[in-house]
């Protein structure tokens, strides 16, 4: 296909409504002349249709939030970082009010931003401790566990977008517990050892692996940008078998 | 694209109206996002584009000049940050075709949807500096002169550049069995 250079610009021109009304008249009679031009202005057309139409692509539901934070924790002369702010004024302020200064320290390291700017390293050991949730949040759901290698209680509870999960556990042999939810929606943001201490855990996208033996009480905080009935599977896992599955359902948030 | 909101928003943001600057993400976000999902093909890489963008347009706040329009300053940090991208990874190497034209005709038997199919594949065979210029054109629906603007180029490279993009972008597809 050999067209002259100025009716390739003619028809590109054209294409993109960027053509005078002298060049549309050019290029008018150039295309009811030469059939070579006209084929190429129609594949170009086609082309460049098939691209203005292209369906936009949507950007995760978690990365508005974690921009938000990551320029909080940027701007030195921010009085309040976003990630401390919104925590401690969200609706959680009422059972978290008596939280121990290491937990502040922890959150902040395990916030999700950190979690998500890192790619989802391995955050074991990374831990801190904290008084009691508080009685005024009833748990949403819960299951017992009633098993020779391990018993107790796993609950979830809802504060606006915050979600908790909280273990309390016994354990005769070491366990990883999976937790595992939609990674697009709901994303790690603390977790807090309650009663004991010794506990790891771990985040990656859609996920946390916390790691337990003996008798042990801690929470796991997630974010749920949705704030919609969320549903957690776990499954615990004993020397690389899992010995039990189970599922906690959140509800919305009011 | 009101130059006027964005400038009110921008000074909002320098005087430390959080609030602002989320305005401006949630107006932004997508765009940025699909412009660094067509240049790199990547989910992954576009969402950290994304960031770097949004951390950067944060951090220098105070550089904008409202002069210009606040759109051509954060696209043109997300082509920038795109192209860094490639470079990291050297994908622009690997995966360019050089700028000869191959003959062939897409005319023939091609959907719609086929070709939207083959056109993120095809673009990413294409030079950076083209891509560039197509994103902002298709994608993002700037003028000559905006993209211009944006890149810092004449309206005649961008001309130049576009048509010719155009022209490497259709030989990719016809190379790719697009025919």
């Amino acid at each position: 296909m050999t067209i002259a250079q100025h009716i390739v610009y003619l028809i590109n021109a054209d294409i993109d409504g960027e053509i005078s009304i002298v060049e549309k008249r050019e290029l008018e009679a150039i295309l009811a002349s030469d059939g070579e031009a006209l084929a190429f202005h129609s594949e170009l057309f086609k082309l460049c249709e098939a691209m203005d139409s292209a369906e936009a692509v949507t950007p995760p539901t978690y990365l508005k939030h974690t921009i938000l934070e990551m320029t909080a924790a940027k701007r030195p002369r921010s009085k309040s970082p976003v990630s401390r702010h919104r925590f401690f004024s969200a609706p959680a302020i009422r059972f978290a009010g008596a939280f121990a200064a290491g937990v502040v320290l922890a959150l902040g390291f395990l916030s999700s931003d950190m979690v998500f700017r890192n790619s989802f390293d391995d955050i074991t050991g990374l831990v801190g401790t904290m008084t009691d949730r508080g009685a005024d949040l009833a748990a949403k759901n819960s299951i017992y566990l009633n098993r020779s290698d391990i018993n107790g209680s796993v609950s979830i509870y809802r504060s606006g977008q915050m979600l908790i999960v909280e273990f309390d556990l016994s354990s005769q042999v070491p366990i990883d517990i999976v937790a595992v939810f939609p990674g697009e929606d709901v994303w790690f943001n603390g977790f807090a050892q309650l009663e004991s201490s010794g506990t790891s855990v771990a985040a990656e996208r859609g996920r946390v692996t916390v790691h337990t033996e003996g008798k042990r009480r801690y929470a796991v905080y997630l974010h749920d940008a949705a704030s919609t009935e969320t549903t957690i599977d776990l499954r615990f896992i004993a020397a690389g078998n899992v010995i039990h599955e189970a599922q906690l359902v959140s509800d919305e948030s009011i | 694209m009101s130059k006027t909101d964005d400038s009110d928003l921008v000074e909002r943001c320098m005087n430390g109206d959080r609030q602002a600057f989320e305005l401006l993400l949630i107006k932004y976000e997508k765009p940025v996002f699909n412009a660094a999902f067509r240049m790199l093909h990547s989910s992954e890489d576009a969402r950290d584009v994304t960031q770097t963008v949004f951390l950067k347009v944060y951090e220098n706040l105070d550089k904008y000049d409202p002069a210009y329009r606040f759109f051509s300053w954060i696209y043109r940090i997300a082509m920038n940050e795109s192209i860094n991208c490639l470079s990291k990874q050297h994908r622009a190497e690997s995966s360019e075709v050089e700028p000869e034209s191959v003959e062939g005709s897409l005319e023939q038997a091609i959907s719609g949807d086929q070709l939207r199919a083959g056109l993120q594949l095809a673009l990413m065979r294409i030079k950076p500096e083209y891509r560039v210029v197509i994103v902002l054109k298709h994608f993002l629906d700037c003028s000559y002169i905006e993209i211009g603007e944006i890149l810092e180029i004449s309206e005649k490279t961008v001309k130049s550049r576009l048509y010719t993009g155009r022209q490497l972008l259709k030989d990719a597809l016809t190379q790719s069995g697009m025919n």
